[in-house]
């Protein structure tokens, strides 16, 4: 599991991040959601270690993250980037096989266990058949196919994803999510995935936290968190919200969409 | 968006099959090829069978009856064999390096002339020439030590300066590698014209690339090679994964300031030996990784043992070009790398603009 224990982080004299603390537990979705410049990739990028944190403790199973070196961190958190147009001519396969750095010695002489994982996770995300091509030729959702892979080629008990479904579609949004939920579920990963939009939160999340100016404002269920009051507030618009006929997720409409105005 | 530019797969399915199953033993053909002709041309041609024997007689266990003059035995183990080894090291080192800086860089461009560090080694080179000839072996093994500061020196401010916001964009880093590289080469020129006749005609040479004659340069130079490139071989992995970008290396496992000091000192040891004792070689850093990119793929780890073995026969064709153009004279061998190089150059960069970034 994962723990954050009061993590502020500053750049400079400009604290983005103020005493954040909450928890991640196994086999538990929780999304991250909040305004730009919330402080959402601020967050998961301390977590994962590249930016420094000024103070606080990160833990994992009671393991203070501080205390390991860049390679024993990367066997524990892995992490999804943004999706952006990937070039290079390297290979689908080659891609994936460098998740498995940790692993490997640093000449990255990969052995049978290490193509093993590469192979199963290349099915887990049904790219085998894009293996041997170049990641450049991949459409925007394949190519976001090939983190996710890269990222579960560490495999790690923590996952952390970066607004894993920007620019991407409706069907590469869902399928990259159902993904991830089907292999938190099966391999009880614990997962933290910062996201923009509400109403795909709703059905994935587990547990949604909402950041506002660097602050966690309320860390819940989709349905204690995603209220009207909450959401107007932090986003600085009028939302309405209503419950999904069937599963009871809240799903959101800005008030300016329903032709009621700000008024 | 990050800046790193993808690389000509289109080219990718007219290759043929046959070239791209044995990457390693093509090449070394191709060196063992180029190897015996750069011995074999000269004012005199020598036959390739002819130097296999003279060779073979040096070598302990083999006894073969000397059929030839003395004279071709002396111009080969003098003149041409030395000559030849240099000018293999000097391009190994120059297409091992310079594939290791474009890695580092996540840039197509880098190449050690034009990101200035080329002329920077010069620089030191000259630097400690001027303090201590090299008339005796001590001299000879100071000047890729003053080679390899100036390397550095050079590779640390031209990264600096061209680092905009984490990334090492083409435009800045070529404008900081030739400024800095111009400002390296007037600071070496100024010290030429106050240095007496000897060091003037040695400067010269190194301004215009030509390898040093005889067997010390090689002695002096091959420790230096032998460690630089070995190093280098084994970076290929650091490499593939810092084309993912620093920070998700880091999130990979990969120590990202470790890997990145360690490429910088060892590149920058590599291209200050070549240039120490062959001056300042343009293009062939550029050039050799690309082709072999083209046919073999990005894996840094085939890359940069390729790019030794490529780079050793490209510069020995370049070399005896340069012999053969203007006999008996000979031109030095960078204005043949510059001649080939600066269209390749500038269509790479017709390329890159049009390229995918990362």
């Amino acid at each position: 599991m994962l723990k954050i224990e009061s993590l502020t982080v500053a750049y400079g004299s400009k604290t983005v991040l103020h005493n954040i603390s909450f928890d991640v537990q196994p086999g538990e979705i929780v999304a991250l959601i909040g305004p730009n410049g919330a402080g959402k990739s601020t967050l998961i990028r301390a977590i994962s270690g590249v930016i420094p944190i000024k103070s606080g403790d990160i833990f994992s199973n009671g393991e203070n993250l501080a205390n390991l070196t860049t390679q024993e961190r990367a066997k524990i958190l892995s992490v999804v980037p943004q999706a952006r147009q990937l070039g290079g001519a390297f290979s689908v396969e080659q891609a994936v096989m460098m998740g498995r750095t940790p692993y490997l010695n640093w000449l990255g002489k990969e052995s049978d266990a290490d193509k093993a994982a590469v192979k199963l996770v290349l099915q887990q995300t049904s790219l085998e058949k894009f293996a041997e091509r170049p990641i450049a030729q991949l459409s925007g959702g394949e190519q976001q196919r090939v983190l996710l892979a890269r990222a579960l080629a560490q495999s790690t008990p923590i996952l952390l994803l970066d607004e894993p479904t920007n620019h991407l579609d409706l069907q590469h949004q869902t399928n990259l999510l159902s993904i991830v939920k089907r292999l938190a579920k099966e391999k009880n990963l614990t997962v933290l995935v910062a996201m923009h939009d509400l109403n795909l939160v709703s059905f994935f999340a587990d547990k949604v936290a909402l950041l506002a100016d660097g602050n966690m404002q309320s860390i819940g269920t989709p349905q204690e968190v995603i209220r009207a009051e909450h959401i107007s507030a932090v986003y600085q618009t009028p939302v309405e919200i209503i419950n999904h006929p069937l599963t009871g997720a809240p799903i959101i409409f800005p008030q300016g969409v329903l032709g009621k105005g700000e008024g | 968006m990050e800046a790193q530019y993808s690389f000509f797969l289109d080219i990718e399915p007219y290759l043929n099959p046959m070239l791209r199953k044995r990457p390693f033993a093509l090449n070394l053909s191709l060196l063992l090829i180029s190897f015996l002709f750069s011995i074999a041309l000269g004012a005199v041609f020598i036959p390739p069978q002819t130097i296999l024997r003279i060779l073979a007689a040096q070598l302990p266990g083999f006894n073969i009856m000397p059929d030839w003059s003395n004279s071709f035995a002396a111009i080969i183990l003098a003149i041409r064999l030395p000559h030849t080894i240099l000018v293999a090291l000097t391009g190994a080192a120059l297409a091992s390096s310079g594939a290791a800086y474009q890695g580092l860089f996540r840039n197509p461009l880098a190449d050690p002339y034009l990101i200035g560090v080329a002329s920077g080694a010069g620089l030191g080179a000259v630097f400690a020439m001027s303090i201590h000839w090299p008339n005796n072996m001590l001299g000879f093994y100071l000047v890729p030590i003053g080679a390899f500061i100036g390397a550095i020196l050079t590779v640390v401010l031209v990264y600096n300066l061209a680092r905009v916001n984490g990334l090492v964009p083409l435009t800045t880093l070529i404008l900081a590698g030739v400024a800095v590289g111009a400002f390296a080469s007037a600071l070496t020129s100024y010290l030429m014209l106050r240095s007496d006749l000897q060091l003037h005609r040695a400067i010269s040479f190194l301004l215009g690339g030509s390898p040093m004659t005889g067997w010390n340069p090689v002695k002096a130079a091959l420790p230096y090679m032998v460690i630089g490139m070995g190093l280098l071989s084994l970076s290929g992995h650091m490499l593939n994964v810092l084309q993912f970008g620093e920070e998700e290396a880091k999130q990979m496992g990969l120590s990202v300031n470790w890997a990145k000091i360690f490429i910088i000192i060892v590149a920058s040891l590599t291209t200050a030996v070549a240039v120490a004792f062959s001056g300042v070689i343009g293009f062939i850093g550029l050039v050799v990784p690309h082709m072999i990119r083209i046919i073999w793929g990005p894996d840094y780890r085939r890359l940069i043992p390729l790019s030794i073995l490529g780079g050793a026969s490209a510069l020995l064709m370049a070399d005896m070009l340069a012999r053969i153009l203007l006999a008996p004279s000979s031109l030095p061998v960078g204005i043949v790398t510059a001649l080939a190089g600066a269209p390749f150059f500038l269509w790479i960069l017709r390329r890159a603009k049009r390229e995918v970034f990362w």
